[in-house]
């Protein structure tokens, strides 16, 4: 458990938490018509975008879009704070699916990937520590809070200041859209003639510590990220991994003194109908719940942090925002959601949210003035098993060199033919899954017997540069022109989590699944991510290790497989 | 007719990375999802790229495309009604 110091939500509708609050009392939405990128009409669409004026505002010289909103809403968190943020105990965690992938096609763009942007905005911050990235598709906002609130219990740190963002790009905007993804019009979550999602620009913040502030706070109390193992963009229809996280962090606590469940509530078809099912089988069809989606849009990177902050100040006020754009229910799972705000008197609930590569988080949340002291968990420590390192050059396996053919162009292709084969999704994968997926079968097969479909494996990756080598190749095909055609396939693999969710799909792994990008491979933060993540007790095991690729002669593996002691 | 199926049995491997497949392989009658081909919802996505960019078929959602993507034999009839290129 871990205390919530301080925050700040800074999107079209405000630049601070209160004036996002006051705005959404109101009704008002940022959702708002858009001509498209590549000039056809079809393309147009709807998302929630800062204006010009509100941009030229807030642009930082120097600085990036992207970067220039993590700044403010950092530093407008940390005004209302006293921490000293030269201080090494301070963790600094960035959310973000694509940070400044509208600058794909600059020729620095080497230096404005996610963790040297983070490294820039720590360093304009005053901060200095090194940044962690939490790159998990659209839960890494919740993930980022998770990892954060581990982190601290661990011990290694007093402070951490978690920051989510994401900015409205040609890039995503026409994956989204190849993805068929899109709603034409606003949002409507959970109603019956849902058309899909709307995507908007935010940036959201919050400082979290272990001391307990003078006025009664917000806590979090427990997190927990799983995967279905199902499929890499479709949720499991019967939502068992957002059940799960669901089950995880409201465990021993009983369903009357929950005041709401925020839910993702995209209003894709699947999500909903995904929700409502979670919802129902655990045993919460009762209790109100609502997603903000109408009027933020699906801000990625920054909506997990953002819908938390929201929900603890509409919770706080006795209230649950209503789901705008929701009219009649359109999902078979029984739930109970309104399109008015309801008042709510319990100072608890729970915000849950799922997203590709199969993953799923929870946090459970209350403002409770007798809770519990905050106490560093029980450390583990773990033992490797095995190990296994590719690069361009060599395969080991277990410290022995085994038989490939060098030369033989695409290695990852050459090593899956000769020692793993009848996996013909292997093709379909971009090169980063590629890696992954030939390491982890080369470590797995060590293992006697291989551990399948099971519920206490988690997959935990680190790389350096993201998912660079697919996003290029996208970006190609979205180079306006006749040929322009959005591939659905290419933009999926954009975000580089889908490697875990590949290894946890092929083996039924059902655990957590994590991805952080880091300014270098740091094994002090690994070990200090790896140790934490052992915080929860469902995990005995964990394959983990470092995953890169850049190009054909520049990538590397060195996954292995942990054991708790 | 025949001569669209193979053509359409050759885009398909190229387009969906259906590396160790040849067009002998693929039944024109098969089932292209589930337990056929076991193709997927981003293959399906792949292939309404494929309808537009060679045949100039725009299909708005893969609900839509669900009929036509049955097998190789019902993407060739609709092709060669529907072709504007």
């Amino acid at each position: 458990m871990v205390y919530c110091f301080a925050d700040n939500v800074m999107s079209p509708l405000g630049v601070t938490t209160a004036e996002n609050y006051q705005a959404l009392r109101e009704g008002c939405s940022a959702l708002t018509s858009y001509a498209s990128y590549s000039g056809r009409s079809e393309d147009d669409y709807v998302a929630s975008r800062f204006t010009e004026q509100q941009r030229q505002q807030l642009m930082i010289s120097g600085l990036t879009w992207f970067e220039s909103l993590v700044y403010h809403s950092v530093n407008r968190a940390l005004k209302d704070c006293c921490i000293d943020i030269s201080s090494h105990r301070i963790l600094f965690i960035v959310s973000t699916t694509k940070a400044n992938i509208d600058h794909i096609s600059s020729a620095d763009y080497n230096s404005l990937q996610p963790a040297e942007s983070a490294k820039r905005i720590a360093s304009l911050l005053g901060l200095t520590i090194q940044p962690l990235v939490v790159c998990n598709a659209c839960i890494s906002g919740v993930a980022a809070l998770v990892t954060a609130q581990r982190m601290l219990e661990n011990g290694c740190y007093d402070t951490a200041i978690v920051v989510g963002c994401d900015v409205i790009s040609h890039f995503v905007v026409s994956g989204f859209q190849s993805l068929k993804a899109l709603s034409p019009e606003p949002c409507r979550p959970f109603d019956i003639e849902r058309l899909g999602l709307n995507l908007g620009e935010a940036a959201a913040t919050m400082i979290l510590s272990v001391n307990k502030p003078e006025t009664v706070s917000w806590q979090i109390v427990r997190g927990a990220i799983r995967n279905d193992g199902y499929h890499i963009t479709s949720p499991s229809p019967k939502g068992e991994g957002c059940a799960s996280v669901i089950k995880h962090v409201t465990e021993g606590i009983a369903s009357d003194t929950l005041s709401a469940v925020n839910v993702h509530g995209t209003a894709t078809m699947y999500n909903d109908q995904m929700e409502s099912k979670a919802i129902e089988s655990s045993g919460l069809s009762d209790i109100p719940i609502n997603t903000l989606k109408g009027y933020y849009g699906h801000t990625l990177g920054a909506s997990g942090i953002l819908e938390t902050i929201i929900t603890m100040h509409s919770v706080s006020h006795g209230e649950l925002l209503a789901t705008l754009g929701f009219s009649e229910i359109g999902v078979s799972g029984k739930v109970n959601i309104s399109s008015k705000p309801v008042s709510v008197s319990k100072r608890s609930f729970v915000k849950i949210i799922s997203g590709f590569g199969g993953c799923n988080a929870a946090v459970y949340i209350n403002a409770s003035n007798d809770s519990e002291d905050f106490r560093v968990g029980k450390i583990c420590d773990y033992s490797v098993t095995h190990s296994v390192n590719i690069t361009p050059h060599s395969v080991i396996v277990d410290e022995k060199q085994i038989e490939t053919d060098i030369a033989a162009g695409n290695i990852l292709a050459e090593v899956y033919k000769r020692h793993i084969g009848s996996y013909p999704k292997f093709y379909k994968m971009d090169r980063l899954s590629q890696l992954g997926f030939v390491a982890s079968e080369l470590l797995l097969n060590q293992e006697h017997p291989r551990l399948q479909h099971c519920a206490d494996r988690a997959v935990v990756l680190f790389n350096h540069t993201s998912s660079l080598w697919v996003d290029r190749e996208y970006a190609r095909s979205i180079v306006l022109g006749d040929d322009y055609f959005p591939s659905p396939s290419l933009f999926v693999y954009t975000l580089p989590n889908i490697v875990c969710g590949e290894i946890a799909v092929r083996n039924g792994y059902h655990a957590e699944t994590s991805f952080y990008i880091l300014p270098f491979k740091n094994e002090d933060m690994m070990h200090r991510v790896l140790t934490s993540t052992f915080l929860d007790h469902s995990i005995q095991s964990i394959l983990a290790g470092w995953i890169d690729y850049v190009d054909e002669s520049h990538f590397e593996a060195e996954l292995k497989l942990i054991v708790k002691k | 007719m025949e001569d669209l199926i193979l053509e359409l049995k050759k885009k398909i491997i190229e387009s969906l990375n259906l590396e160790e497949m040849t067009p002998d392989d693929i039944n024109a009658d098969d089932a292209l999802f589930g337990d056929g081909l076991g193709l997927d919802s981003i293959d399906a996505l792949e292939l309404i790229v494929l309808m537009e960019k060679d045949y100039g078929i725009k299909l708005a959602s893969p609900a839509e495309g669900k009929a036509i993507f049955k097998s190789i034999r019902t993407i060739a009839e609709y092709v060669s009604n529907h072709r504007t290129k």
